[in-house]
């Protein structure tokens, strides 16, 4: 409440004008009378709001509840009893953002699982589309190797191994890109892509055997269509988090959530490419040797470490794989002249 | 034109530099805390702070916007806009992979759509932050349409290179003349006629200083490349050069551009009259170079954390130069009807994250 009779400044909140007008006290609020004793308002000390001092410090500013655009400016005033201070703390905000806060995280460790009933329920039609769009941009950019013996060879291998897939899978296109990656990738409806640096790489049929198994699992449990949804997922969370929709935040979070949600996809495509080598007869010592000649390529060590690559280290992959081998002593997966056929598929001598 | 009536300077901010920064620093931490959830509220504590320092003839100015207002803007934005937007993208996308013409097409499309909505989203977003601005208990506003101002934008930026860049202070005016036309107090609005006949002489002298340095280096630069294709190796003297080049540029373009911005805001100052007052800015050369540069140190070296104190100096370099010439009849003014829109800024804060302190 005012001291006492003061002077000050009046905007009604229905024009742009300034009054000067005088402030009586009264037991229950204060009086705004203009200069000429006019009774302008009367406001009552229970709809008082202090609206803190003029900047620059030359009076303190007042509103009413009950006139809100109403404006009133005390000169040179002090408050003898507290009024009701503006922003009083509010529960309701940070309710709203420990809720929001909640939803986020909730989100993003519910994505890999909700990717994966997405990737359940898309059409196998569409999902071939997705990945025959794909390969045709794969094979814009490298040659595609096609040899009649070399692709019957492959073919024969892949129905042998995909034969343990559940059935509406098992027609499995395969390509090979002329390429020096020393790599083999799954795409969505059941395409597989292989470069030619692996079958450089490869050693024996049983190596190749043991990858094209690797990728087949991840054919068999759709992991290559449920990464394309994750990865759009993660960049509208990145994008709701941040705010930022030019979408270097969103890739650069795709990036990296990529490598860390793929890890788990990649231990269950090598415990799956056991079972596949297993009921196809075809021994899984190739799969292992294979892994430890990707450790020397790649000089001892990853680039990166285990938790930021795609793939988990090729070291304790091998071991891993070695713990689980077959025993049994079984024929090579391909015969000699089969094995040479895919070795030149794109052209090269062996 | 000033001595007609004595101009005056009604404008002053008494904002300190120090509570903006501290503002600043909890904003940061607490959007981290909060996965950046609280960037809507932390800019409307700086817009409090900001608005509240303005005093227009001796009244402040208030900020009446919210945070919540903010983020389910920010929410419907990303609803409405965002998530559609980003299904054609990763279809447009999809269909390029697969070499699809249809693509091409669709992608051509998508990139002047999406800028022709951050255009649009910036004007909504003027219309919410001048509905919650008020003097005296009287609110600002703006009328003219979002999609308007957005077609004016393109046709600008469409015209900007097919006149090497000539259009620029003519099409620069008549957006503010847009703008500061559609903006009101109250039932008000304000005029503006500036016209950009006296910039084009200063527009011409900067244009030629960028178009001569930016020969001059692309010269210097196929000088180098094909004397390190003769000798097979690198030039060493040539890496000193690299600041004197910057320092060149900031010499040589720097100047003249700020010399034609100083007139351009003048213009633009000079030609707007609010209910029979003329307003006038005295924005020189030198002062708006000191302005921009350290600005640019300050979000430079802040990482963009201290934005709010780049708002503050951009706010207190406004009221000072800013000048009246007569007083408005205030007592005519009343309080519009409209009280603008129910959430803000959603469309920019979504397509445009860096967007505004």
């Amino acid at each position: 409440m005012l001291s006492d009779d003061r002077s000050g400044r009046f905007n009604d909140g229905k024009s742009a004008a300034s009054r000067k007008v005088r402030l009586w006290s009264l037991a229950d609020g204060v009086e705004i009378r203009g200069e000429d004793g006019f009774l302008i308002a009367v406001w009552k000390t229970a709809d008082l709001v202090d609206d803190g001092e003029l900047p620059g410090g030359k009076g303190l500013r007042m509103r009413c509840k009950a006139e809100p655009d109403a404006r009133l400016t005390v000169e040179a005033a002090v408050f003898v009893r507290p009024v009701a201070k503006r922003g009083t703390f509010h529960w309701r905000i940070p309710a709203a953002m420990a809720l929001g806060v909640a939803v986020l995280v909730g989100l993003y460790l519910a994505l890999p699982n909700l990717a994966r009933q997405i990737a359940l329920v898309v059409p196998l039609e569409t999902e071939r589309g997705w990945g025959n769009q794909i390969a045709a941009g794969f094979e814009r950019q490298m040659r595609a190797c096609r040899t009649p013996e070399g692709n019957e060879a492959l073919t024969r291998l892949v129905e042998r191994l995909a034969a343990g897939l559940p059935p509406e899978r098992r027609a499995v296109n395969l390509r090979v890109l002329d390429n020096a990656a020393v790599n083999a990738i799954a795409l969505p409806g059941a395409e597989i892509i292989v470069f030619r640096g692996l079958l450089d790489q490869a050693g024996d049929p049983d190596e190749l055997a043991g990858v094209l198994a690797h990728e087949l699992t991840h054919v068999g449990e759709r992991h290559p269509a449920a990464n394309l949804i994750r990865g759009i997922g993660v960049g509208v969370l990145a994008t709701m988090i941040t705010g930022d929709a030019s979408g270097m935040v969103a890739s650069g979070a795709a990036t990296v959530m990529a490598a860390a949600y793929t890890r788990d996809d990649e231990a269950a495509a090598d415990r799956g490419a056991l079972r596949l080598l297993k009921q196809a007869g075809i021994g899984s010592a190739g799969f292992a040797t294979f892994f430890r000649r990707l450790e020397v390529l790649e000089g001892g060590k990853g680039l990166l470490p285990a938790w930021l690559s795609t793939h988990p280290e090729t070291a304790s992959r091998a071991a891993a794989i070695d713990a689980a081998a077959d025993p049994r002593k079984l024929p090579p997966s391909l015969r000699d002249a089969e094995w040479r056929a895919v070795k030149s598929i794109c052209g090269k001598a062996v | 034109m000033q001595s007609r009536i004595q101009a005056s300077r009604p404008f002053r901010h008494h904002g300190g530099t120090g509570a903006m920064i501290a503002v600043a620093l909890v904003n940061l931490a607490l959007s981290i805390a909060t996965l950046s959830i609280w960037r809507f509220w932390g800019r409307t504590k700086v817009r409090r702070l900001l608005w509240s320092g303005v005093t227009a003839w001796d009244d402040p100015v208030e900020y009446t916007g919210t945070g919540g207002e903010l983020f389910k803007g920010f929410l419907v934005a990303l609803v409405v806009i965002y998530l559609p937007l980003l299904g054609l993208y990763t279809w447009a996308q999809a269909l390029v992979v697969s070499g699809d013409p249809l693509g091409t097409i669709l992608l051509s499309v998508l990139y002047p759509l999406t800028v022709f909505l951050i255009a649009a989203g910036a004007y909504r977003a003027r219309r919410y932050q001048l509905s919650r601005t008020l003097w005296r208990g009287i609110r600002g506003g703006q009328t003219g349409s979002a999609w308007g101002y957005a077609l004016r934008s393109m046709a600008v930026w469409l015209l900007l290179p097919l006149t090497l860049g000539w259009v620029w202070p003519w099409g620069e005016m008549w957006l503010a003349r847009y703008r500061l036309d559609n903006t009101c107090f109250g039932d008000r609005r304000f005029c503006c006629d500036a016209g950009v006949a006296g910039l084009y002489g200063r527009f011409a002298v900067a244009w030629l200083c960028i178009m001569a340095y930016v020969g001059l280096v692309s010269l210097l630069f196929v000088q180098t490349f094909l004397d390190s294709m003769q000798t097979g190796e690198l030039d060493e003297a040539a890496a000193p050069m690299i600041p004197v080049m910057l320092l060149g540029a900031v010499i040589v373009m720097t100047l003249p551009w700020a010399w034609y911005r100083a007139g351009f805001y003048r213009a633009m100052a000079g030609g707007t009259t609010f209910e029979g007052a003329r307003f006038s800015a005295q924005v020189t050369t030198w002062t708006l170079i000191r302005l921009s540069i350290g600005n640019g140190l300050i979000s430079l070296f802040s990482l963009g954390v201290l934005r709010p104190w780049v708002a503050l100096r951009i706010f207190r370099f406004a009221c000072g130069v800013l000048a009246v010439d007569g007083v408005p009849d205030f007592a005519g003014i009343r309080q519009g009807w409209d009280k603008g829109p129910k959430t803000g800024e959603g469309m920019v804060s979504v397509l445009d994250g860096v967007g505004e302190f």
